[in-house]
């Protein structure tokens, strides 16, 4: 059972970035990313070619990763972003499937990252090393996975909340007619905020790397994940999003462990979680009445 | 019939020939053929999405579930049952598609709660729940799938192969024929309403929540014909032929086509057909190049391939039938009657609260049939928030209202306009893609007698109520001079008329009892005695009005009584001099020297 627990909070710690990223995004924006987990993917790969290329330690990996990933959002931002807003919603919607079609399948065109999925290496030793907790053994990867995620939400937690520039993304967010009479670059800002988003997707798909492979074609089943725990515990609420991405991890793996529940029926329970979450409370366990409907 | 149809009409015949010469070149081709049927399957589901994305402004990432209920329902009935061959499939295609119209309604009216991106999630996890159901159910094959589906078979023809082609494309055109019926009548036009104004379509009378459940509902049922054809031509069904993928597939084509209409649809899922087979040993790269090309699309050409054809039939406006109009100019103004006996509009103790704000605090007044009685009040008196107490637009929070003694308290605004009730909005919510005609056609919307199975063959009483109602609104723009502007898109109006045009779709219907808020804002003189005029003819052929207005000439000089608004309370009530006077709503006005 403690076991459970822990391997879905490992793998919920990845939805829970996915679920945080479409939230920042969404706020800056006001758009919802449905290509969010593909960048994951990406951000996996970026690591393991740190590591193949220039055979940079898990650390490095990690770092390269996800600045290479800022960049790759500031891209998104101005390419695809900023350019479909102008036509409305529904197109907008439509762009960022466009983007996960690319990076679906772009991703296995480009040399050393193929198809099929690949292992990252550890953090630390092995990837099967475990340490012992009351009889319980739990990999030391879920620990690496679990402390870094709690690092990430420490820095931006401290970036959005302490920092100037970071109080600024979310004036220009919360209303940016007024963030522009006071002189915040609204534009800017928005793209700093796709860039983070996408950061932290990368971030987060290099740290559940060693445990879930990178690459293939998983993207999707992880952004939508990540969006059933961002309905869940509400997409606008960040600490709703991580809580939400780690309790579908959760919920995943105890149906999954569940005797006598066949294996493949946990993606579409999990799934139907994001209905009834948006029919019962479309506002998410953590979000205000008033976020529904926009 | 809506503007933007009137290409799609005409391109019908065109995309035909082209379908028929591509058959005769593709006969000794089995590839060609095959990636024509298949364009055919799916244009099939894709002109469904098209009706949901480009009419009626919703979005839908579930259609492959219905797809897949068509594709299992022919799968899995046709190899258990023993029927025989002619009955099998038509009558296996049949139950998919009912199947698919159900659950349609089902996600339709779950799709109700939803927009823009949460609708977008919302109909994922459809298409999601469907696979995942597809995939772990024993007897529908689970991962595996349905082999050896029977190739449906009339007599000595067996539809696969070449005849597939044929087959598929006329069945594809039959329902790009039918949706084209469908969206050129009644429907059609109020699908157009709820996509451009879904508030002023609902106060028309429009049941808009009935009308994007069924559109919901008729996506899916032609999803899931799509799918009973790829299961019986195909001949095995797999769940990953029906996952998000296609999905996404189906928006590819709509977005590449151009949403709205069926033209689009065709041509999108025909391009991408040909695209499939141009590009098969390029497997990945092809999905790269559809993300690019949906997001270049969105980006610089919104309206997809067809939008960019029908930007040519732009300059052919209706004008052909102006003059036979304009002998119809001296019809009387036909005034509905009152369900019932009662007093045209009776309000008791009304109130509404939005948080702790009260905007109509316990109002109560009873108006007399055939006059004209005007609200005033200071800026935010809580008058417009009256008129919406009144039409139905949101709860209230004590009270009750009765029309011609029927207690409409809680309906829905078009239960309220099907009643006779006719509305306008302080800033005119005109139909902005829509002439001032088809405006005007679409206020008349509750008075016109035809039904979806009659818009959908085209049978004779659809045409005739389409005519019928065409002429009405000539007479009621002739009736208000608007002739001239009859086939001008309304974003394209000139303030004023905006006002005329939207007070003349109120009528169109003929109501007997008429909300009109701040219908003189914004006009110049002219225009104010213009519609001073037709306010005034509209009481004397019998009409009851309820008139918000800010002109105090205007107000004192046609009003017979006056009611005076102030921070939700009724202050003053009673004939025009009288209210004038009344120091309270003196003080109201100009403040007091206290």
């Amino acid at each position: 059972m403690f076991q459970l627990l822990v391997a879905g909070l490992t793998v919920g710690s990845g939805y829970a970035l996915v679920a945080l990223g479409i939230h920042i995004i969404l706020r800056a924006t006001r758009i919802v990313n449905f290509a969010q987990g593909e960048f994951t993917i990406i951000g996996g790969l970026l690591a393991l070619t740190f590591v193949q290329l220039f055979h940079a330690n898990s650390w490095v990996a990690l770092a390269g990763a996800t600045i290479a990933g800022f960049a790759l959002g500031l891209v998104f931002e101005r390419l695809v972003l900023r350019p479909a807003a102008r036509s409305g919603e529904i197109p907008l919607t439509i762009a960022t499937l466009g983007t996960v079609s690319i990076l679906l399948y772009g991703h296995a065109l480009i040399p050393g990252w193929g198809s099929l999925p690949q292992p990252l290496p550890s953090f630390s030793g092995e990837a099967s090393d475990a340490i012992n907790v009351g009889g319980v053994s739990i990999q030391i990867q879920s620990m690496w996975v679990l402390g870094l995620l709690l690092a990430a939400l420490a820095v931006l937690y401290i970036f959005f909340e302490r920092t100037y520039y970071g109080k600024a993304i979310r004036a220009a967010a919360n209303n940016p007619t007024g963030a522009k009479l006071v002189g915040i670059d609204v534009t800017n800002a928005r793209a700093v905020s796709v860039g983070l988003s996408i950061a932290l997707a990368a971030y987060g798909g290099t740290i559940i790397g060693p445990i879930t492979l990178v690459g293939g074609a998983g993207g999707t089943a992880i952004a939508i994940k990540g969006f059933v725990g961002a309905i869940i515990g509400g997409l606008e609420s960040p600490v709703g999003c991580v809580v939400g991405g780690l309790l579908v991890g959760v919920i995943e793996k105890l149906i999954q462990g569940l005797p006598g529940v066949s294996y493949g029926l946990s993606d579409p329970i999990v799934y139907s979680l994001l209905l009834v979450g948006l029919l019962l409370r479309p506002q998410g366990l953590f979000g205000a009445r008033s976020a529904v409907r926009d | 019939m809506i503007a933007r149809l009137r290409a799609d009409t005409r391109t019908l015949p065109i995309l035909a020939l082209i379908v028929v010469i591509f058959g005769i070149f593709a006969s000794h081709n089995a590839t060609f053929a095959q990636a024509g049927t298949y364009a055919a399957i799916f244009a099939i589901a894709a002109i469904g999405l098209s009706l949901l994305m480009g009419n009626v402004n919703q979005i839908s990432l579930g259609q492959s579930g219905f797809f897949g209920i068509g594709a299992y329902a022919v799968a899995s009935l046709t190899t258990t049952w023993n029927l025989p061959p002619w009955i099998s499939w038509p009558l296996a295609t049949l139950i998919g598609m009912l199947v698919a119209t159900i659950v349609g309604l089902g996600l339709g009216f779950i799709a109700l709660r939803f927009r823009g991106h949460y609708l977008a999630m919302a109909t994922l996890a459809f298409g999601l729940i469907c696979v995942g159901v597809f995939h772990e159910t024993k007897f529908l094959g689970g991962a595996i799938g349905i082999e050896d589906v029977p190739y449906p078979s009339f007599g000595a023809l067996t539809v696969s192969g070449y005849p597939a082609y044929w087959f598929a494309w006329i069945l594809a055109l039959g329902a790009a024929l039918l949706t084209l019926n469908l969206l050129r009548g009644r429907s059609g036009r109020a699908f157009e309403a709820i996509r451009n104004d879904e508030l002023a379509a609902e106060v028309l009378g429009v049941p808009t929540r009935r009308y994007k459940i069924f559109a919901f509902a008729y996506a899916g049922a032609l999803a899931g014909l799509g799918g009973s054809m790829y299961a019986a031509f195909l001949g095995i069904v797999v769940p990953d032929a029906v996952s998000v993928q296609l999905s996404i597939s189906l928006l590819l084509m709509v977005v590449l086509g151009g949403s709205g209409g069926v033209s689009g649809a065709l041509i999108g899922a025909a391009l991408i057909g040909f695209l499939d087979i141009s590009g098969h040993q390029f497997e990945n790269t092809r999905e790269v190049v559809y993300g690019l090309l949906v997001i270049v699309v969105v980006i610089a050409a919104p309206g997809g391939a067809f939008g960019l054809i029908r930007s040519r039939f732009k300059s052919k406006p209706l004008a052909a039938r102006a003059e036979a109009a304009s002998t119809v100019a001296a019809t009387p103004i036909a005034i509905g009657t009152p369900p019932a006996d009662g007093a045209p509009l009776a309000v008791s103790h009304v109130t509404k609260r939005f948080g702790g704000l009260i905007a109509v605090n316990d109002v109560s007044f009873t108006l007399t049939r055939g006059t004209l009685t005007s609200l005033i009040g200071p800026n935010g008196a809580g008058k417009t928030t009256l008129f919406n107490a009144i039409s139905g637009i949101g709860r209230l929070t004590e009270g009750r209202v009765e029309i011609a003694g029927i207690d409409v308290t809680g309906w829905q605004p078009h239960r309220v306009a099907a009643l006779g009730v006719g509305r306008t909005f302080q800033n005119a919510r005109l139909f902005g893609e829509m002439t001032v005609l088809e405006n005007v056609v679409a206020g008349a919307f509750r008075t016109e007698r035809t039904s979806f199975g009659a818009d959908l063959l085209a049978l004779p009483s659809s045409r005739r109520s389409e005519r019928e109602a065409t002429d009405r609104a000539r007479e009621t723009l002739a009736r208000l001079g608007l002739e001239p502007i009859a086939s001008t898109l309304a974003k394209d109006l000139a303030f004023g008329d905006r006002r005329r045009v939207e007070l003349a779709r109120a009528t169109a219907s003929n109501p007997w009892l008429l909300l009109v808020d701040e219908p003189a804002a914004g006009l110049n003189a002219s225009e104010r005695s213009a519609l001073t005029a037709d306010l005034l003819k509209l009481r004397d052929a019998g009409m009851t009005l309820l008139l918000i207005e800010h002109d105090m000439r205007l107000v004192m000089s046609i009003s017979e009584r006056v009611m005076v608004l102030k921070f939700g309370m009724m202050i003053a009530d009673g004939k025009a001099d009288a209210v004038r006077n009344d120091p309270g709503v003196v003080a109201a006005y100009l403040g007091t020297a206290s």
